[in-house]
């Protein structure tokens, strides 16, 4: 499975797939307490999900983390949220960017180490996006599709339209025809462009960067709804490996990635505008909708 | 039909290298078009198995998406498989479930999820053979996906098949114009080799043509055929063959001459006979008249059976020289040319004791233009013939009529019929060289008749025996008659 997931990935690198969590990733910090020794390789784990050409911002990012840390660096793929975060509770992963979703599923577990900064704030929006051509208003005209999702554990890409259902009193295995899951952000946008879905739910940092990378592509769609700002996916730790040496200076190299010309040089492929000290109300508004859902899922 | 009439009409020279002409043509048009059928199915053979690769490969890469009915995992395998660099590129590529209800499409928009794929969509795919659409260069083939020995699902695929048509195309427009070329310029050399082979009997047919028409000419084999052992050794058979004839034709001529020679000393024995029998009897005349020639009554006796005795000297010596006497001193037939024949006959007659029976009809006005020399010689031959070929004692008969239509002669015997080869000499088609063995006589009474135009015919007798008859028509020679 591991390996099927990597070659996936890999094309999915290839053609500068964006992956379900927007932008979700954790940088975890070694845990020295447990050990006793640090180990000299810093794990630091990946939802596919990146800007421009992914294999260069990896190469990009590892040279940073590099640089900045004193530590190597080994970056962590995998297909799903759930793989890479199952990594990061257990203790295998360091640090990783993972979605605010699971963040808020696992908060007693996970530790924030620092907050990506998207237009200057730790924030972004879901999008639920159907053909350009297509005279829907609300979700409600929606009735009947084939829905693409992103990942069950993606907040843009699944809990906000569940969410939303929710609220309208709407099942999606009765109010939609069928329901997919794409694993990945670009593969939404790809399969309502296509119109193998009729709409789809989608990270709206993703849509817009794609928007302007991607033209051709994205033009086929249309944004029918925004949703209310909600916290940016964050970089996590394990809480028992959090406050270690390693993690101290991975939150110090990503907080003061804006103020390094390699740094910039990372920030510009994933257009954003920084690294923010981390705060636990910016996800409040997800964790209000695992809060409404509880027992529904 | 007249076109046919008219290429049969054609020289034999023109005639066989047109055959063989054709017949390369016919050749070369059979091999183009097992070529053609071949590269055609050649082609259908690599279509399939590029279309089968594409096929294993995406049937080995979506078959748990389709198990798990994952639309999107399907759609993605289906973009991300499919080739480029191929002779044919699939164009659209249809996953269903085994129902035929739309899992995932290269275009959605034509062939939606979860929609049941049009009837009329399914069967333009037949059954797991590809199906190549000249027309458009379309290429379909379906193929099921099978795990675990269950169909799960199947896989509709059009391939783009233009630039294999375009290659067959190519192919078909090289194969036919350089074949055309080749085919042309073989039937060309074909045609030349072929006429230069037979032209040597083209010579030998001219040459054989004009013996035919009785202007045989010798080939000139140093001329004709220097290189040739082949044609010079035909052209020297033939030239050997005209030879060989012209000697027959010498000996022929010179065997019934000697034939016409051998009958007259068989008359002239007879003449010797006939002269000699009173001979005896004229010389004791003579010795009579020496002796007792004084008495008148003796003398008068003496001098009558002198005169008697040569009376019938002098007949035998005047039917032997009207039978002999050259053409050109011939005079018309008369009863007495009959007389004659009976006369010349009667030695051998007597020695065998047969009878010969004279029937004239038509007394003494027996007018005929026909010249009497050839006509006495074919019934004195007729007469010895019927002679050796009837029994001692027979009674034989020789009738002499004349009739509106002409003089018809019979020489009636007692034989035991005429053989074969003797009624094919005499009836038979005209031929001028000699028979073998005997009958010579019955030749040269042919040669007779054929010579002044008259018939011949045979009857039997009534009583046993045969009819030989001679029927002398009007028009007959009359050149000998003007000359008598």
């Amino acid at each position: 499975m591991t390996k099927g997931h990597r070659s996936s990935f890999a094309v999915a690198l290839s053609r500068r797939r964006f992956s379900a969590g927007g932008a979700c990733a954790l940088l975890a910090i070694a845990s020295s307490k447990a050990s006793g020794e640090e180990p000299p390789t810093l794990r630091f784990g990946l939802t596919p999900v990146f800007l421009n050409n992914d294999i260069q911002l990896l190469d990009a990012l590892k040279l940073y983390l590099e640089a900045a840390t004193g530590h190597s660096v080994e970056l962590v793929t995998r297909r799903t949220y759930q793989e890479v975060t199952s990594l990061l509770v257990s203790g295998q992963l360091d640090a990783a960017w993972i979605c605010g979703y699971p963040y808020i599923q696992y908060r007693d577990d996970l530790e924030l180490v620092a907050i990506p900064a998207w237009n200057g704030k730790p924030y972004y929006q879901s999008y639920l996006i159907v053909a350009a051509d297509r005279e829907a208003q609300t979700i409600l005209d929606l009735r009947g599709d084939i829905h693409a999702f992103s990942d069950p554990d993606s907040n843009s890409g699944f809990l906000v339209t569940r969410t939303l259902m929710f609220e309208h009193g709407l099942d999606p295995e009765i109010f939609f025809r069928k329901t997919l899951f794409t694993y990945g952000h670009r593969n939404v946008i790809r399969a309502v462009a296509s119109n193998l879905a009729q709409s789809g739910s989608v990270d709206g940092y993703v849509w817009e960067v794609m928007l302007e990378l991607e033209p051709a592509l994205v033009s086929q769609t249309r944004v029918l709804r925004r949703s209310e700002w909600l916290g940016f996916p964050p970089i996590a730790t394990s809480r028992k490996m959090a406050g270690t040496e390693k993690n101290l200076v991975l939150q110090k190299a990503l907080v003061e990635m804006a103020a390094n010309p390699q740094g910039r040089e990372v920030l510009g492929m994933l257009r954003l505008t920084g690294f923010e000290m981390p705060q636990e109300k910016v996800f409040e508004g997800i964790a209000r909708m695992v809060d409404r859902l509880r027992g529904v899922l | 039909m007249s076109g046919r009439i008219g290429l049969f009409r054609l020289p034999l020279i023109w005639r066989v290298p047109l055959a063989v002409s054709v017949l390369m043509l016919l050749v070369s048009a059979v091999i183009t078009e097992r070529v053609l059928d071949r590269l055609g199915s050649i082609q259908e053979t690599y279509l399939q198995s590029i279309a089968n690769s594409y096929l294993d490969g995406v049937t080995a890469s979506i078959s748990p998406s389709v198990l798990r009915e994952d639309s999107w995992e399907i759609f993605d395998a289906l973009e991300r498989l499919r080739p480029v660099n191929t002779a044919i590129v699939p164009v659209e590529t249809i996953v269903t479930t085994p129902s035929e209800i739309v899992l995932a499409a290269t275009d959605p928009l034509k062939y939606p999820s979860l929609e049941k794929m049009d009837d009329l969509h399914v069967e333009q795919f037949p059954d797991k053979q590809i199906r190549i659409e000249s027309g458009d260069g379309l290429a379909y083939l379906e193929r099921d996906i099978d795990y675990q020995d269950t169909t799960i699902g199947r896989i509709f695929t059009i391939f783009d098949a233009r630039l294999l048509l375009a290659e067959r195309r190519d192919v078909l427009s090289t194969l036919i114009l350089t074949n055309a070329a080749l085919t042309v310029l073989l039937v060309l050399i074909g045609f030349m080799t072929v006429r230069w082979m037979i032209r040597p009997m083209q010579t030998l047919e001219n040459h054989m043509i004009e013996a035919a028409e009785g202007k045989a000419a010798r080939i000139d084999v140093s001329s004709q055929a220097p290189g040739n052992s082949e044609s010079r050794r035909l052209f020297m058979a033939y030239n050997s063959l005209l030879d060989a004839d012209e000697e027959r034709r010498e000996l022929s001529s010179r065997l019934a001459e000697e034939e016409k020679l051998a009958s007259l000393g068989r008359l002239s024995s007879v003449m010797a006979h006939e002269i000699n029998n009173p001979l005896g009897g004229l010389l004791n005349a003579v010795d009579t008249l020496k002796k007792h020639g004084a008495n008148a009554t003796v003398r008068d006796a003496s001098l009558d059976l002198l005169q008697r005795g040569l009376q019938g000297i002098g007949e035998v010596v005047r039917a032997a020289l009207a039978t002999y006497r050259p053409a050109r001193q011939s005079r018309p037939l008369s009863l007495s040319d009959f007389h004659d024949a009976k006369m010349l006959l009667s030695p051998e007659l007597r020695s065998r004791g047969q009878e010969l029976e004279l029937l004239l009809e038509g007394g003494e006005d027996f007018a005929c233009t026909c010249p009497s020399g050839p006509v006495r010689q074919a019934v004195i031959n007729l007469l010895l013939n019927a002679s050796a070929a009837s029994p001692e004692g027979a009674d034989l008969f020789l009738r002499a009529a004349k009739r509106a239509e002409g003089v018809i002669v019979e020489v009636g015997d007692r034989g035991p019929g005429l053989p074969a080869k003797a009624v094919k000499l005499l009836t038979g088609p005209a031929r001028k060289s000699l028979p073998e063995g005997k009958g010579l006589g019955l030749w040269v009474v042919r040669q007779i008749s054929d010579e002044i135009g008259a018939r011949l015919e045979l009857a039997s007798r009534s009583g046993g025996g045969s009819i030989v008859r001679i029927r002398i028509g009007p028009d007959t020679v009359t050149e000998i008659n003007h000359a008598a």
